[in-house]
Protein backbone atom coordinates (compact mmCIF):
# COMPACT_ATOMS: atom_id res chain seq x y z
CA UNK A 1 0.00 0.00 0.00
CA UNK A 2 1.32 3.43 -0.97
CA UNK A 3 0.11 7.01 -0.88
CA UNK A 4 0.53 9.41 -3.80
CA UNK A 5 -0.30 13.09 -3.96
CA UNK A 6 -1.07 15.41 -6.87
CA UNK A 7 -1.15 19.20 -6.39
CA UNK A 8 -2.44 21.52 -9.11
CA UNK A 9 -1.88 25.23 -8.45
CA UNK A 10 -4.23 27.14 -10.72
CA UNK A 11 -4.37 30.89 -11.29
CA UNK A 12 -7.67 31.01 -9.44
CA UNK A 13 -8.02 27.79 -7.42
CA UNK A 14 -5.61 25.12 -6.22
CA UNK A 15 -6.55 21.47 -6.16
CA UNK A 16 -5.05 18.50 -4.36
CA UNK A 17 -5.74 14.77 -4.58
CA UNK A 18 -4.49 11.97 -2.39
CA UNK A 19 -4.42 8.45 -3.86
CA UNK A 20 -4.03 5.21 -1.98
CA UNK A 21 -2.59 3.04 -4.71
CA UNK A 22 -5.04 3.88 -7.53
CA UNK A 23 -8.00 4.91 -5.43
CA UNK A 24 -8.90 8.55 -4.68
CA UNK A 25 -9.13 8.93 -0.90
CA UNK A 26 -9.31 12.72 -0.40
CA UNK A 27 -9.57 15.70 -2.67
CA UNK A 28 -9.68 19.37 -1.82
CA UNK A 29 -9.95 22.74 -3.54
CA UNK A 30 -9.09 26.20 -2.26
CA UNK A 31 -8.60 29.72 -3.65
CA UNK A 32 -4.98 30.17 -4.75
CA UNK A 33 -4.58 33.73 -3.51
CA UNK A 34 -1.26 35.47 -4.10
CA UNK A 35 1.06 33.09 -2.25
CA UNK A 36 1.20 29.80 -4.17
CA UNK A 37 3.62 28.24 -1.73
CA UNK A 38 1.20 28.90 1.10
CA UNK A 39 -1.77 27.46 -0.84
CA UNK A 40 0.22 24.32 -1.61
CA UNK A 41 1.12 23.96 2.06
CA UNK A 42 -2.48 24.45 3.20
CA UNK A 43 -3.72 21.93 0.64
CA UNK A 44 -1.19 19.32 1.70
CA UNK A 45 -1.99 19.75 5.40
CA UNK A 46 -5.70 19.40 4.73
CA UNK A 47 -5.26 16.25 2.63
CA UNK A 48 -2.96 14.62 5.17
CA UNK A 49 -5.32 15.52 8.03
CA UNK A 50 -8.34 14.09 6.28
CA UNK A 51 -6.54 10.86 5.43
CA UNK A 52 -5.07 10.68 8.94
CA UNK A 53 -1.52 10.22 7.69
CA UNK A 54 1.67 12.28 7.91
CA UNK A 55 3.96 13.65 5.26
CA UNK A 56 6.45 10.80 5.51
CA UNK A 57 3.70 8.31 4.56
CA UNK A 58 3.52 9.85 1.07
CA UNK A 59 5.56 7.82 -1.37
CA UNK A 60 5.65 10.47 -4.05
CA UNK A 61 4.19 13.88 -4.88
CA UNK A 62 3.82 15.54 -8.30
CA UNK A 63 2.93 19.21 -8.65
CA UNK A 64 1.53 20.94 -11.71
CA UNK A 65 0.07 24.27 -12.85
CA UNK A 66 1.77 27.38 -11.50
CA UNK A 67 3.62 25.20 -9.02
CA UNK A 68 7.19 25.65 -10.27
CA UNK A 69 7.86 27.59 -7.08
CA UNK A 70 6.52 24.90 -4.74
CA UNK A 71 9.57 23.23 -3.23
CA UNK A 72 8.46 20.04 -1.54
CA UNK A 73 7.38 18.02 -4.57
CA UNK A 74 9.36 15.18 -6.12
CA UNK A 75 8.63 16.31 -9.61
CA UNK A 76 6.89 19.05 -11.58
CA UNK A 77 4.91 17.99 -14.66
CA UNK A 78 3.12 20.46 -16.94
CA UNK A 79 -0.63 20.83 -16.55
CA UNK A 80 -1.06 19.85 -20.21
CA UNK A 81 0.36 16.38 -19.57
CA UNK A 82 -1.41 16.00 -16.22
CA UNK A 83 -4.75 17.05 -17.69
CA UNK A 84 -4.43 14.53 -20.54
CA UNK A 85 -3.44 11.79 -18.08
CA UNK A 86 -6.24 12.58 -15.65
CA UNK A 87 -8.86 12.59 -18.39
CA UNK A 88 -7.53 9.28 -19.72
CA UNK A 89 -8.12 7.81 -16.28
CA UNK A 90 -11.77 8.86 -16.26
CA UNK A 91 -12.61 8.52 -19.96
CA UNK A 92 -9.98 6.33 -21.69
CA UNK A 93 -11.72 6.74 -25.05
CA UNK A 94 -11.34 10.57 -25.15
CA UNK A 95 -8.99 12.03 -27.81
CA UNK A 96 -9.64 15.79 -27.41
CA UNK A 97 -9.69 17.58 -24.05
CA UNK A 98 -10.94 21.15 -23.81
CA UNK A 99 -9.59 22.54 -20.56
CA UNK A 100 -11.29 25.80 -19.54
CA UNK A 101 -9.32 27.36 -16.72
CA UNK A 102 -9.57 30.57 -14.79
CA UNK A 103 -7.02 32.36 -16.91
CA UNK A 104 -6.34 30.23 -19.98
CA UNK A 105 -8.18 27.81 -22.14
CA UNK A 106 -6.33 24.95 -23.77
CA UNK A 107 -7.17 22.20 -26.19
CA UNK A 108 -5.20 18.96 -25.92
CA UNK A 109 -5.14 16.05 -28.38
CA UNK A 110 -4.29 12.72 -26.76
CA UNK A 111 -3.50 9.21 -27.98
CA UNK A 112 -4.92 5.91 -26.76
CA UNK A 113 -2.40 5.92 -23.86
CA UNK A 114 -3.50 9.32 -22.58
CA UNK A 115 -0.28 10.94 -23.84
CA UNK A 116 -0.25 14.40 -25.39
CA UNK A 117 -0.10 14.47 -29.21
CA UNK A 118 -0.64 18.17 -29.70
CA UNK A 119 -2.04 21.14 -27.84
CA UNK A 120 -2.83 24.83 -28.13
CA UNK A 121 -3.18 27.43 -25.36
CA UNK A 122 -4.93 30.80 -25.35
CA UNK A 123 -2.00 32.48 -23.63
CA UNK A 124 -2.05 35.92 -25.22
CA UNK A 125 -5.57 37.03 -24.38
CA UNK A 126 -7.93 36.48 -21.46
CA UNK A 127 -10.91 36.75 -23.82
CA UNK A 128 -11.10 32.97 -24.16
CA UNK A 129 -10.78 32.12 -20.48
CA UNK A 130 -13.00 31.85 -17.44
CA UNK A 131 -11.74 35.27 -16.44
CA UNK A 132 -14.01 36.95 -19.00
CA UNK A 133 -16.97 35.23 -17.36
CA UNK A 134 -15.79 36.12 -13.85
CA UNK A 135 -15.55 39.78 -14.79
CA UNK A 136 -19.04 39.97 -16.30
CA UNK A 137 -20.63 37.83 -13.55
CA UNK A 138 -19.17 40.27 -11.05
CA UNK A 139 -20.73 43.24 -12.88
CA UNK A 140 -24.11 41.49 -12.81
CA UNK A 141 -23.71 40.39 -9.18
CA UNK A 142 -24.27 36.78 -10.20
CA UNK A 143 -22.39 33.91 -8.57
CA UNK A 144 -20.13 32.21 -11.09
CA UNK A 145 -21.69 28.82 -10.35
CA UNK A 146 -25.15 30.16 -11.31
CA UNK A 147 -24.08 31.56 -14.68
CA UNK A 148 -24.68 28.36 -16.66
CA UNK A 149 -28.22 27.78 -15.43
CA UNK A 150 -29.22 31.44 -15.83
CA UNK A 151 -27.85 31.63 -19.36
CA UNK A 152 -29.98 28.67 -20.43
CA UNK A 153 -33.08 30.80 -19.72
CA UNK A 154 -32.01 33.46 -22.22
CA UNK A 155 -34.33 34.04 -25.16
CA UNK A 156 -32.33 36.73 -26.88
CA UNK A 157 -28.58 36.53 -26.22
CA UNK A 158 -26.76 39.84 -26.44
CA UNK A 159 -24.14 40.04 -29.17
CA UNK A 160 -20.85 41.19 -27.69
CA UNK A 161 -18.93 43.34 -30.16
CA UNK A 162 -15.66 42.69 -28.34
CA UNK A 163 -13.69 39.58 -27.52
CA UNK A 164 -11.66 41.51 -24.94
CA UNK A 165 -12.42 40.70 -21.29
CA UNK A 166 -11.70 44.28 -20.22
CA UNK A 167 -13.90 45.93 -22.84
CA UNK A 168 -16.46 43.18 -22.23
CA UNK A 169 -16.93 44.60 -18.75
CA UNK A 170 -17.86 48.05 -20.09
CA UNK A 171 -20.10 46.48 -22.70
CA UNK A 172 -21.92 44.49 -20.02
CA UNK A 173 -22.40 47.68 -17.98
CA UNK A 174 -23.86 49.47 -21.01
CA UNK A 175 -26.29 46.60 -21.61
CA UNK A 176 -27.37 46.68 -17.94
CA UNK A 177 -28.01 50.42 -18.32
CA UNK A 178 -30.21 49.66 -21.31
CA UNK A 179 -32.29 47.37 -19.14
CA UNK A 180 -31.31 44.09 -20.80
CA UNK A 181 -31.77 41.01 -18.62
CA UNK A 182 -28.90 39.26 -16.84
CA UNK A 183 -29.80 36.03 -18.62
CA UNK A 184 -29.37 37.59 -22.07
CA UNK A 185 -26.10 39.27 -21.13
CA UNK A 186 -24.65 36.08 -19.65
CA UNK A 187 -25.71 34.03 -22.65
CA UNK A 188 -23.97 36.64 -24.82
CA UNK A 189 -20.72 36.35 -22.86
CA UNK A 190 -20.83 32.57 -23.10
CA UNK A 191 -21.27 32.87 -26.86
CA UNK A 192 -18.25 35.17 -27.12
CA UNK A 193 -16.26 32.76 -24.98
CA UNK A 194 -17.36 29.72 -26.98
CA UNK A 195 -16.33 31.58 -30.13
CA UNK A 196 -12.76 31.92 -28.85
CA UNK A 197 -12.61 28.34 -27.57
CA UNK A 198 -13.91 26.81 -30.77
CA UNK A 199 -11.31 28.86 -32.68
CA UNK A 200 -8.69 27.14 -30.50
CA UNK A 201 -10.24 23.74 -31.24
CA UNK A 202 -10.11 24.45 -34.94
CA UNK A 203 -6.46 25.47 -34.72
CA UNK A 204 -5.38 22.13 -33.29
CA UNK A 205 -7.99 19.98 -35.04
CA UNK A 206 -10.69 17.94 -33.37
CA UNK A 207 -10.67 14.20 -32.75
CA UNK A 208 -13.71 12.58 -31.18
CA UNK A 209 -14.68 11.78 -28.52
CA UNK A 210 -14.23 15.14 -26.87
CA UNK A 211 -14.36 15.97 -23.16
CA UNK A 212 -14.12 19.16 -21.15
CA UNK A 213 -12.26 19.83 -17.90
CA UNK A 214 -11.41 22.73 -15.61
CA UNK A 215 -13.71 25.10 -13.75
CA UNK A 216 -15.37 26.11 -17.02
CA UNK A 217 -16.70 22.57 -17.38
CA UNK A 218 -19.06 23.21 -14.45
CA UNK A 219 -20.85 25.72 -16.64
CA UNK A 220 -23.67 23.92 -18.42
CA UNK A 221 -24.33 26.98 -20.57
CA UNK A 222 -20.93 27.04 -22.22
CA UNK A 223 -20.97 23.32 -22.85
CA UNK A 224 -24.28 23.44 -24.66
CA UNK A 225 -23.07 26.35 -26.84
CA UNK A 226 -19.82 24.53 -27.61
CA UNK A 227 -21.71 21.35 -28.49
CA UNK A 228 -23.84 23.33 -30.88
CA UNK A 229 -20.88 25.15 -32.43
CA UNK A 230 -18.69 22.07 -32.82
CA UNK A 231 -21.65 19.88 -33.71
CA UNK A 232 -20.85 17.00 -31.37
CA UNK A 233 -21.65 15.94 -27.83
CA UNK A 234 -19.08 16.70 -25.16
CA UNK A 235 -18.32 14.43 -22.20
CA UNK A 236 -18.17 16.05 -18.77
CA UNK A 237 -16.32 14.08 -16.09
CA UNK A 238 -17.43 14.23 -12.45
CA UNK A 239 -15.42 16.91 -10.62
CA UNK A 240 -13.92 18.39 -13.81
CA UNK A 241 -11.78 20.84 -11.81
CA UNK A 242 -9.78 17.95 -10.34
CA UNK A 243 -8.79 16.25 -13.61
CA UNK A 244 -5.34 17.85 -13.74
CA UNK A 245 -4.61 17.15 -10.06
CA UNK A 246 -5.74 13.57 -10.63
CA UNK A 247 -3.31 13.25 -13.52
CA UNK A 248 -0.53 14.59 -11.30
CA UNK A 249 -1.33 12.07 -8.55
CA UNK A 250 -1.35 9.21 -11.09
CA UNK A 251 2.02 10.35 -12.44
CA UNK A 252 3.32 10.33 -8.85
CA UNK A 253 2.23 6.70 -8.57
CA UNK A 254 3.67 5.64 -11.95
CA UNK A 255 6.94 7.40 -11.21
CA UNK A 256 7.56 5.58 -7.94
CA UNK A 257 6.58 2.22 -9.47
CA UNK A 258 9.01 2.82 -12.35
CA UNK A 259 11.75 3.80 -9.93
CA UNK A 260 11.11 0.74 -7.78
CA UNK A 261 11.33 -1.60 -10.78
CA UNK A 262 14.47 -0.03 -12.24
CA UNK B 1 -15.12 61.16 -20.68
CA UNK B 2 -17.61 63.60 -22.21
CA UNK B 3 -16.20 66.91 -23.39
CA UNK B 4 -17.86 70.07 -24.65
CA UNK B 5 -16.34 73.11 -26.32
CA UNK B 6 -18.07 76.36 -27.29
CA UNK B 7 -16.29 78.61 -29.77
CA UNK B 8 -17.09 82.05 -31.08
CA UNK B 9 -15.79 83.31 -34.41
CA UNK B 10 -12.27 83.53 -33.13
CA UNK B 11 -11.69 81.67 -29.91
CA UNK B 12 -12.73 79.07 -27.35
CA UNK B 13 -15.35 80.57 -24.99
CA UNK B 14 -15.78 77.63 -22.65
CA UNK B 15 -14.83 73.99 -22.33
CA UNK B 16 -15.66 71.20 -19.95
CA UNK B 17 -14.77 67.53 -19.32
CA UNK B 18 -16.92 65.04 -17.40
CA UNK B 19 -16.91 61.33 -16.66
CA UNK B 20 -19.35 59.78 -19.14
CA UNK B 21 -21.04 57.10 -17.01
CA UNK B 22 -23.79 54.84 -18.30
CA UNK B 23 -26.50 57.36 -19.19
CA UNK B 24 -25.10 59.06 -22.24
CA UNK B 25 -28.10 61.21 -23.10
CA UNK B 26 -28.64 62.63 -19.68
CA UNK B 27 -24.92 63.26 -19.37
CA UNK B 28 -24.79 65.07 -22.72
CA UNK B 29 -27.53 67.42 -21.54
CA UNK B 30 -25.84 68.03 -18.23
CA UNK B 31 -22.50 68.78 -19.85
CA UNK B 32 -24.16 71.14 -22.33
CA UNK B 33 -25.92 73.07 -19.56
CA UNK B 34 -22.68 73.38 -17.60
CA UNK B 35 -20.66 74.61 -20.53
CA UNK B 36 -23.38 77.15 -21.44
CA UNK B 37 -23.30 78.40 -17.85
CA UNK B 38 -19.57 78.73 -17.97
CA UNK B 39 -19.76 80.73 -21.20
CA UNK B 40 -22.67 82.77 -19.84
CA UNK B 41 -24.81 81.83 -22.83
CA UNK B 42 -28.16 80.15 -23.41
CA UNK B 43 -28.82 77.29 -25.80
CA UNK B 44 -30.53 79.81 -28.09
CA UNK B 45 -27.20 81.60 -28.57
CA UNK B 46 -25.61 78.51 -30.12
CA UNK B 47 -25.74 78.52 -33.93
CA UNK B 48 -24.86 74.91 -34.57
CA UNK B 49 -23.99 71.78 -32.58
CA UNK B 50 -21.82 68.92 -33.85
CA UNK B 51 -21.61 65.73 -31.78
CA UNK B 52 -18.74 63.28 -32.10
CA UNK B 53 -17.23 60.21 -30.44
CA UNK B 54 -18.73 56.83 -29.49
CA UNK B 55 -21.78 58.45 -27.99
CA UNK B 56 -22.44 60.93 -30.79
CA UNK B 57 -25.84 59.38 -31.56
CA UNK B 58 -26.84 59.95 -27.94
CA UNK B 59 -26.65 63.73 -28.03
CA UNK B 60 -30.33 64.69 -28.35
CA UNK B 61 -29.69 68.35 -29.21
CA UNK B 62 -26.99 67.90 -31.87
CA UNK B 63 -27.58 69.25 -35.36
CA UNK B 64 -25.13 66.85 -36.95
CA UNK B 65 -22.96 63.88 -36.03
CA UNK B 66 -19.41 63.65 -37.39
CA UNK B 67 -16.96 60.80 -36.69
CA UNK B 68 -14.29 61.41 -34.08
CA UNK B 69 -11.55 60.76 -36.64
CA UNK B 70 -12.53 63.77 -38.73
CA UNK B 71 -13.06 65.91 -35.64
CA UNK B 72 -9.73 64.94 -34.10
CA UNK B 73 -7.86 65.73 -37.29
CA UNK B 74 -9.54 69.13 -37.50
CA UNK B 75 -8.95 69.91 -33.83
CA UNK B 76 -5.29 68.88 -33.85
CA UNK B 77 -4.52 70.74 -37.06
CA UNK B 78 -6.06 73.92 -35.67
CA UNK B 79 -3.48 73.91 -32.87
CA UNK B 80 -0.53 72.45 -34.78
CA UNK B 81 -0.91 73.41 -38.47
CA UNK B 82 2.15 71.37 -39.50
CA UNK B 83 0.92 68.11 -38.01
CA UNK B 84 1.47 65.03 -40.18
CA UNK B 85 0.73 62.31 -37.68
CA UNK B 86 -1.82 62.49 -34.88
CA UNK B 87 -1.83 59.87 -32.14
CA UNK B 88 -4.83 59.73 -29.86
CA UNK B 89 -5.00 57.37 -26.89
CA UNK B 90 -8.28 57.45 -25.01
CA UNK B 91 -10.02 55.28 -22.48
CA UNK B 92 -11.53 52.93 -25.05
CA UNK B 93 -9.23 52.96 -28.04
CA UNK B 94 -6.04 54.19 -29.63
CA UNK B 95 -5.78 55.67 -33.08
CA UNK B 96 -3.17 57.10 -35.39
CA UNK B 97 -4.23 59.70 -37.95
CA UNK B 98 -2.35 60.70 -41.06
CA UNK B 99 -3.12 64.38 -41.59
CA UNK B 100 -2.23 66.57 -44.58
CA UNK B 101 -3.15 70.24 -44.71
CA UNK B 102 -5.48 69.80 -41.78
CA UNK B 103 -7.40 66.95 -43.43
CA UNK B 104 -7.56 63.31 -42.52
CA UNK B 105 -5.88 61.14 -45.21
CA UNK B 106 -5.62 57.75 -43.54
CA UNK B 107 -5.93 56.16 -40.10
CA UNK B 108 -5.37 52.98 -38.10
CA UNK B 109 -7.06 52.18 -34.84
CA UNK B 110 -7.39 49.59 -32.10
CA UNK B 111 -10.67 49.30 -30.28
CA UNK B 112 -10.68 45.50 -30.10
CA UNK B 113 -8.27 44.97 -27.24
CA UNK B 114 -7.76 47.01 -24.09
CA UNK B 115 -3.97 46.65 -24.27
CA UNK B 116 -2.44 49.81 -25.70
CA UNK B 117 -5.33 52.01 -24.55
CA UNK B 118 -5.95 54.16 -21.50
CA UNK B 119 -8.05 51.36 -20.11
CA UNK B 120 -4.91 49.26 -19.64
CA UNK B 121 -3.44 51.93 -17.36
CA UNK B 122 -6.77 52.49 -15.55
CA UNK B 123 -7.21 48.82 -14.73
CA UNK B 124 -3.68 48.42 -13.41
CA UNK B 125 -3.68 51.72 -11.51
CA UNK B 126 -6.89 50.58 -9.78
CA UNK B 127 -5.31 47.28 -8.76
CA UNK B 128 -2.31 49.10 -7.31
CA UNK B 129 -4.49 51.69 -5.57
CA UNK B 130 -2.93 54.51 -7.60
CA UNK B 131 -4.52 57.40 -9.47
CA UNK B 132 -3.99 57.31 -13.23
CA UNK B 133 -2.98 60.96 -13.14
CA UNK B 134 -0.05 60.12 -10.84
CA UNK B 135 1.47 57.40 -13.02
CA UNK B 136 3.55 59.81 -15.11
CA UNK B 137 5.24 61.36 -12.07
CA UNK B 138 5.87 57.96 -10.48
CA UNK B 139 7.54 56.57 -13.61
CA UNK B 140 9.78 59.65 -13.86
CA UNK B 141 11.65 58.30 -10.81
CA UNK B 142 12.43 54.96 -12.47
CA UNK B 143 16.11 53.96 -12.71
CA UNK B 144 15.51 50.93 -14.91
CA UNK B 145 12.34 49.54 -16.33
CA UNK B 146 10.73 46.18 -16.16
CA UNK B 147 9.66 44.47 -19.37
CA UNK B 148 5.98 43.55 -19.18
CA UNK B 149 5.73 40.49 -21.40
CA UNK B 150 1.95 40.03 -21.30
CA UNK B 151 -0.05 41.82 -23.94
CA UNK B 152 -3.43 41.19 -22.36
CA UNK B 153 -4.46 43.67 -19.64
CA UNK B 154 -5.78 40.86 -17.47
CA UNK B 155 -2.50 38.94 -17.63
CA UNK B 156 -0.39 42.09 -17.27
CA UNK B 157 -2.23 42.81 -14.03
CA UNK B 158 -0.92 39.53 -12.58
CA UNK B 159 2.52 40.10 -14.02
CA UNK B 160 2.71 43.49 -12.32
CA UNK B 161 1.68 41.98 -8.99
CA UNK B 162 4.32 39.25 -9.38
CA UNK B 163 7.07 41.79 -10.16
CA UNK B 164 6.12 43.91 -7.15
CA UNK B 165 6.07 40.87 -4.88
CA UNK B 166 9.59 40.08 -6.09
CA UNK B 167 10.59 43.46 -4.74
CA UNK B 168 10.93 45.41 -7.99
CA UNK B 169 10.41 49.14 -7.25
CA UNK B 170 6.98 50.48 -8.17
CA UNK B 171 8.41 53.21 -10.43
CA UNK B 172 10.31 50.65 -12.53
CA UNK B 173 7.15 48.60 -12.99
CA UNK B 174 5.09 51.66 -13.95
CA UNK B 175 7.79 52.70 -16.45
CA UNK B 176 7.52 49.19 -17.91
CA UNK B 177 3.76 49.60 -18.27
CA UNK B 178 4.27 52.88 -20.11
CA UNK B 179 6.69 51.14 -22.48
CA UNK B 180 4.10 48.46 -23.09
CA UNK B 181 1.36 50.96 -24.03
CA UNK B 182 3.69 53.17 -26.09
CA UNK B 183 5.18 50.12 -27.85
CA UNK B 184 1.82 48.80 -28.90
CA UNK B 185 0.60 52.17 -30.15
CA UNK B 186 3.90 52.88 -31.95
CA UNK B 187 3.72 49.52 -33.77
CA UNK B 188 0.24 50.42 -34.90
CA UNK B 189 1.22 53.97 -35.93
CA UNK B 190 4.12 52.65 -38.04
CA UNK B 191 1.56 51.24 -40.45
CA UNK B 192 1.17 54.90 -41.42
CA UNK B 193 4.32 56.89 -42.04
CA UNK B 194 5.98 58.38 -38.96
CA UNK B 195 6.55 61.93 -40.14
CA UNK B 196 6.91 65.00 -37.90
CA UNK B 197 5.15 66.97 -36.60
CA UNK B 198 3.75 64.24 -34.42
CA UNK B 199 0.97 65.36 -32.08
CA UNK B 200 -0.28 63.24 -29.20
CA UNK B 201 -3.80 63.78 -27.77
CA UNK B 202 -6.40 62.02 -25.63
CA UNK B 203 -6.46 61.55 -21.88
CA UNK B 204 -3.34 59.38 -21.92
CA UNK B 205 -1.33 62.28 -23.41
CA UNK B 206 -1.47 63.89 -19.96
CA UNK B 207 0.87 61.14 -18.79
CA UNK B 208 4.41 62.40 -19.36
CA UNK B 209 5.78 58.88 -18.91
CA UNK B 210 3.89 57.75 -22.00
CA UNK B 211 4.98 60.87 -23.92
CA UNK B 212 8.64 60.06 -23.24
CA UNK B 213 8.18 56.36 -24.03
CA UNK B 214 6.40 57.25 -27.27
CA UNK B 215 9.19 59.65 -28.26
CA UNK B 216 11.73 56.88 -27.75
CA UNK B 217 9.68 54.35 -29.71
CA UNK B 218 8.95 56.68 -32.60
CA UNK B 219 12.40 58.30 -32.59
CA UNK B 220 11.09 61.84 -32.85
CA UNK B 221 9.73 64.70 -30.79
CA UNK B 222 6.08 64.35 -29.79
CA UNK B 223 4.00 67.47 -29.18
CA UNK B 224 1.09 67.60 -26.76
CA UNK B 225 -1.51 70.39 -26.74
CA UNK B 226 -2.23 72.09 -23.41
CA UNK B 227 -5.69 70.46 -23.28
CA UNK B 228 -5.11 67.06 -24.91
CA UNK B 229 -8.60 65.77 -24.05
CA UNK B 230 -10.40 68.50 -25.91
CA UNK B 231 -9.06 68.11 -29.45
CA UNK B 232 -12.04 66.02 -30.63
CA UNK B 233 -14.62 68.36 -29.16
CA UNK B 234 -12.68 71.36 -30.44
CA UNK B 235 -12.60 69.83 -33.91
CA UNK B 236 -16.37 69.26 -33.72
CA UNK B 237 -16.89 72.93 -32.77
CA UNK B 238 -14.65 74.08 -35.64
CA UNK B 239 -16.54 71.89 -38.10
CA UNK B 240 -19.80 73.35 -36.76
CA UNK B 241 -18.41 76.82 -37.47
CA UNK B 242 -17.36 75.71 -40.99
CA UNK B 243 -20.95 74.59 -41.65
CA UNK B 244 -22.35 77.91 -40.43
CA UNK B 245 -19.82 79.95 -42.44
CA UNK B 246 -20.51 77.93 -45.57
CA UNK B 247 -24.29 78.37 -45.21
CA UNK B 248 -23.86 82.13 -44.83
CA UNK B 249 -21.52 82.38 -47.84
CA UNK B 250 -23.93 80.41 -50.03
CA UNK B 251 -26.96 82.28 -48.65
CA UNK B 252 -28.53 78.98 -47.63
CA UNK B 253 -30.54 78.30 -44.48
CA UNK B 254 -28.63 76.53 -41.69
CA UNK B 255 -29.28 72.76 -41.81
CA UNK B 256 -30.23 72.59 -38.14
CA UNK B 257 -31.59 69.53 -36.42
CA UNK B 258 -35.08 69.64 -34.90
CA UNK B 259 -33.99 68.78 -31.37
CA UNK B 260 -33.81 70.89 -28.26
CA UNK B 261 -32.04 70.80 -24.94
CA UNK B 262 -34.61 68.75 -23.08
CA UNK B 263 -34.27 66.46 -20.16
CA UNK B 264 -33.89 63.09 -21.82
CA UNK B 265 -32.56 59.88 -20.40
CA UNK B 266 -31.13 56.73 -21.76
CA UNK B 267 -34.12 54.82 -20.47
CA UNK B 268 -36.79 56.57 -22.51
Amino acid sequence: MAWYMGIDIGSKTSKGILLKDREVIVKHLLISGVNYRLSAGLLTNFLLDQAGISEKDITSTVTTGNAETVVFSDEYITDIRCCARGMHQVFPQVRTVIDIQGQNSQVILTNSEGQVKNFVISEKCAGGSGRFLDIVANVLRVRIEDVGELSLKSKNPVIFTTGCAVFGESEAISRVAEGISKEDILAGVLKALAEKISALVNRVGLEEPCAVSGGGALNTGIISILEEKLNLSILVPPDPQFITALGAAIFAGEKSINEASS
Amino acid sequence: MTKAVIISDMEICASITYQTGAEHRRQANKVMKEVLNQANLTFGNISFVVATGYGRMNVPFADRQITELTCHARGIASIFPNVHLGIDIGGQDAKALKIRNGKLIDFVMNDKCAAGTGRFLEVIAAVLGLKVEDLGDISAKARTRVTISSTCTVFAEQEVISRLSEGVPLEDVIAGLHDSVAGRVARMARKLKIEPDVVFTGGVAKNRGIVTALEEQLGCHVMVPSEPLLSGALGAALLARDIVVQAIERHQPLPRGPLKLEETTFFQ
